[in-house]
């Protein structure tokens, strides 16, 4: 037997013995409730036993995320727009309510989308319903994004700048902006505002990175606590 | 010795962050939280909307995968506004967060006795994104003719007079994705001119620092530190303020390894041509 094989099992033997005791002494209620608490610390520690090395235990909790969060997200989609905005409204259509036949449309355009996967036959209707969204999306995205995100920042980068201390932030910014722009210039020989602009990037970067281990931290933060006050039920603080 | 410093196996960082998260996390020591001006803002904006009796929207727009970061916003925030009598709806972008907000709204409900239909409507998930928020902005009975219960929006009190986005006086996006500066800044809050304010995983944050910048939105949370933040505000300590403890531990940490990496590699790793 191999030292992964011995650790496994006696990974699970410890989980097992832990549960027992949990819910023996009553710590876990042996109803839906503690059953739940139950599976979802089995499944963080597993998942987070991929730290020490891929493993079956973690393929089958990943897997089994993979397909419970795209199950849930099969019945938001069934019950709060497709029952609610399609399937309702033209099985209750009066004579009040005939412009709900306006939904038949949207309809056959996400049934000719299906047709790609359908019929080779058939899969050039699929053009049609991309079009449409091609030309909806196109239609919609360019000028919402160069008014939001280009000409907006622009604007904000141009301000007048006054002697003080706001001054001397869009002073930092305007010279960011700059010096950036010119590191990403390719056409002349990179000299002083290029190498300003490195320092730019790598203070960005860094505060990126700052960050990334601040968000990493906090979830493994969040799962700790639940392990800790949720399934093992520890009386905190302990000190 | 040496060797080992330079090459040290990962997994006895790893072994590290975990005491250094575990060890806090059992104990009571308080490190001292201070609001940015960032966070301020928010609280500030609904204590305005609050004096004239107005309404806010809460767009929660995360999964399971960004809860124990951005679930403590979502609670700090449903508690001052239910404490300070402010009207809210929420909506999904997502459809994993349906089962989020619905906790959410039901503990800080429960807590502080606020009524569905007078104090908070839900309206749970619905999509189109860019084309939703459109709609809304247009015509927002038309876009949410019910809600998650299906009750109608005309005839609920909190959603009766809003005839679209402009109408209400707050918008907040508690965001794990691209929604605010993809969806809500662009089609939204630049197309209607509504306050706008956001709550976001920290990773997600450097990147929204821009928009303070433009005034495109008026306040931001960032991450676990950003929800401890808002906690100390509503004067409600929950799992973001504890979280705060073995966060600045392993902090610490992970600047200690960060240095002796440093000092490792100057030292000892360029003579060798590189770290193993």
């Amino acid at each position: 037997m191999s030292r992964d094989q011995i650790i496994f099992i006696i990974f699970l033997f410890i989980f097992a013995t832990i549960n027992i005791f949990l819910f023996g002494s009553g710590s876990l209620s042996a109803d839906w409730t503690g059953f739940g608490t139950f599976i979802a610390a089995g499944i963080t520690l597993s998942l987070y036993s991929f730290l020490y090395k891929d493993n079956p235990l973690f393929k089958f909790a990943e897997n089994l995320y993979v397909g419970v969060a795209a199950a849930y997200t099969l019945t938001q989609v069934w019950y709060t727009v497709l029952l609610a905005d399609v399937v309702n409204p033209l099985s209750a259509l009066d004579s009040e309510s005939l412009s709900n036949l306006w939904l038949i449309v949207p309809i056959f355009l996400g049934l000719f989308m299906l047709t790609q996967l359908a019929s080779a036959k058939f899969s050039w209707l699929s053009r049609i319903a991309f079009a449409f969204v091609v030309g909806l999306g196109s239609g919609l995205t360019i000028p919402r994004t160069i008014a939001a995100k280009l000409l907006k920042q622009v604007e904000t980068t141009m301000q007048p700048i006054p002697f003080d201390l706001f001054g001397l932030d869009l002073l930092i910014i305007l010279v960011g902006v700059v010096t950036v722009l010119v590191y990403f210039f390719y056409s002349v020989e990179h000299r002083v505002a290029s190498k300003i602009g490195i320092w730019f990037l790598m203070i960005s970067f860094g505060a990126s990175f700052g960050y990334t281990i601040m968000a990493r931290l906090s979830l493994l933060i969040g799962r700790v606590g639940f392990l800790l006050e949720d399934w093992l039920v520890l009386p905190l603080p302990l000190f | 010795m040496k060797e080992f410093l330079l090459n040290i196996d990962r997994r006895i960082i790893f072994i590290f962050v975990a005491l250094g998260i575990i060890i806090p996390a059992l104990g009571s020591f308080n490190l001292p939280i201070k609001p940015t001006k960032n966070v301020r803002s928010i609280y500030d904006t609904i204590e305005e909307v609050a004096a004239k009796n107005g309404t806010i929207l809460i767009s929660f727009d995360y999964g399971p995968g960004s809860f124990p970061e951005v679930q403590p916003m979502a609670l700090a925030v449903l508690r001052h506004c239910f404490k300070r009598n402010v009207k809210v709806v929420g909506m999904c972008l997502w459809p994993d967060a349906v089962g989020l907000a619905q906790q959410a709204f039901d503990t800080t409900s429960k807590e502080l006795g606020a009524e569905y239909g007078s104090n908070y409507v839900f309206l749970g998930f619905k999509t189109g994104f860019h084309s939703l928020v459109i709609n809304m902005g247009r015509d927002f009975h038309g876009t949410f003719p019910q809600d998650l219960h299906g009750n109608n929006t005309t005839e609920l009190p909190v959603t009766q007079n809003i005839k679209g986005l402009a109408d209400f006086d707050y918008v907040i996006c508690l965001a794990a994705g691209n929604s605010p500066d993809d969806i809500w800044i662009p089609y939204g809050q630049e197309r209607y001119k509504f306050k706008f304010g956001l709550g976001c995983t920290a990773v997600m944050a450097p990147d929204q620092f821009p928009y303070l910048q433009s005034g495109q939105m008026n306040g931001m949370m960032g991450g676990l530190a950003g929800a401890a933040e808002y906690e100390t505000l509503v004067q409600v300590p929950g799992t973001a303020t504890e979280g705060m403890r073995p966060q600045s531990v392993v902090h610490l940490i992970i600047i200690a390894f960060i240095i002796l990496g440093n000092v490792m590699y100057f030292l000892y790793g360029r003579q060798k041509g590189g770290v193993q």
